[in-house]
């Protein structure tokens, strides 16, 4: 039962953190590796062309965020959903129920926000 | 080899739809629906028994989503770009924003289905699912859609 509690707890945790941290890493892009798939290289954290060599270069080699972005969340929510597994079991988590239903709602609502200047070109 | 790999993706794809909105509808279902009814027929289907394969597909799915878009981004991106599809490209963008916002509710979402507890309300469990069933049809219909625009060969 105590483990089970444990596991419900890393669980809510885990789905809040993602969500929450996933916003955070595309506003602030913050990835954690860059991938370059015309050439075959992965960068550890975010690069942007003008770091490599030549703004020009975005164009022949174009960079990717978005598993970066992933794996970025991924590590914080995983280390928080520990973290919480490692809280009393009488702390009550039925505000966690609640929050994991509510947060994705609004980081969903959050990339939408992120995303507008894409409609604006 | 990448059109084999977006058949056996939209294939995937449709599974996953077909399960998440069959889990979907009979939790929102009303309870007391007339036994034989439509929403009837939805409920006495054990959702529960969903929840596994749903897990499974979900990540099969993403996974193949994420292998092709390697070669989205390197064949099909740069001509979206050239021809000023800037709209389709955002619409894209939120598709994969959604699918690893999703990624992060998967435990969750089994933790509810496989290991309910009494004292949760039920809502909260249909709630979930429905976010994450939208996730699947905004992803389902706009990666369609970008199918339609430009797909891979063209």
């Amino acid at each position: 039962m105590t483990s089970g509690l444990a596991v419900r707890r890393f669980a809510f945790t885990f789905g809040i953190a993602f969500a929450v941290l996933y916003v955070i890493a595309l506003a602030r892009d913050l990835a954690l590796f860059t991938v370059y798939p015309s050439l075959g290289v992965v960068l550890f954290g975010t690069h942007h062309s003008k770091d490599v060599a030549d703004p020009a270069i975005g164009f022949v080699a174009p960079a990717m965020y978005w598993y970066g972005w992933t794996a970025t969340a991924a590590t914080g929510a995983l280390g928080l959903g520990f973290l919480a597994m490692l809280l009393p079991d009488r702390s009550t988590w039925r505000f966690g129920l609640a929050w994991v239903c509510v947060t994705p709602v609004l980081a969903m609502i959050a990339c939408i926000y992120l995303t507008l200047p894409w409609f604006r070109l | 080899m990448t059109i084999a790999l977006l058949m056996v993706h939209g294939l995937v794809a449709v599974a996953l739809l077909g399960a998440i909105t069959h889990q979907t509808l009979a939790a929102w279902a009303p309870v007391r629906a007339r036994p034989g009814s439509f929403l009837g027929r939805f409920r006495t289907v054990p959702s529960a028994s969903f929840t596994n394969a749903i897990v499974v597909l979900y990540l099969v799915s993403a996974l193949l989503g994420a292998i092709l878009y390697l070669y989205f981004r390197v064949d099909v991106r740069p001509a979206l770009e050239r021809d000023g599809h800037w709209q389709s490209l955002g619409l894209f963008d939120l598709k994969e924003h959604f699918i690893s916002i999703g990624l992060g509710l998967l435990p969750a979402y089994w933790v509810l289905w496989r290991r309910p507890c009494a004292d949760e309300s039920p809502r909260m469990r249909a709630v979930l699912t429905a976010v994450i069933a939208l996730i699947v049809w905004w992803s389902f219909l706009i990666g369609h859609f970008m199918n339609n625009v430009r797909g891979f060969g063209q």
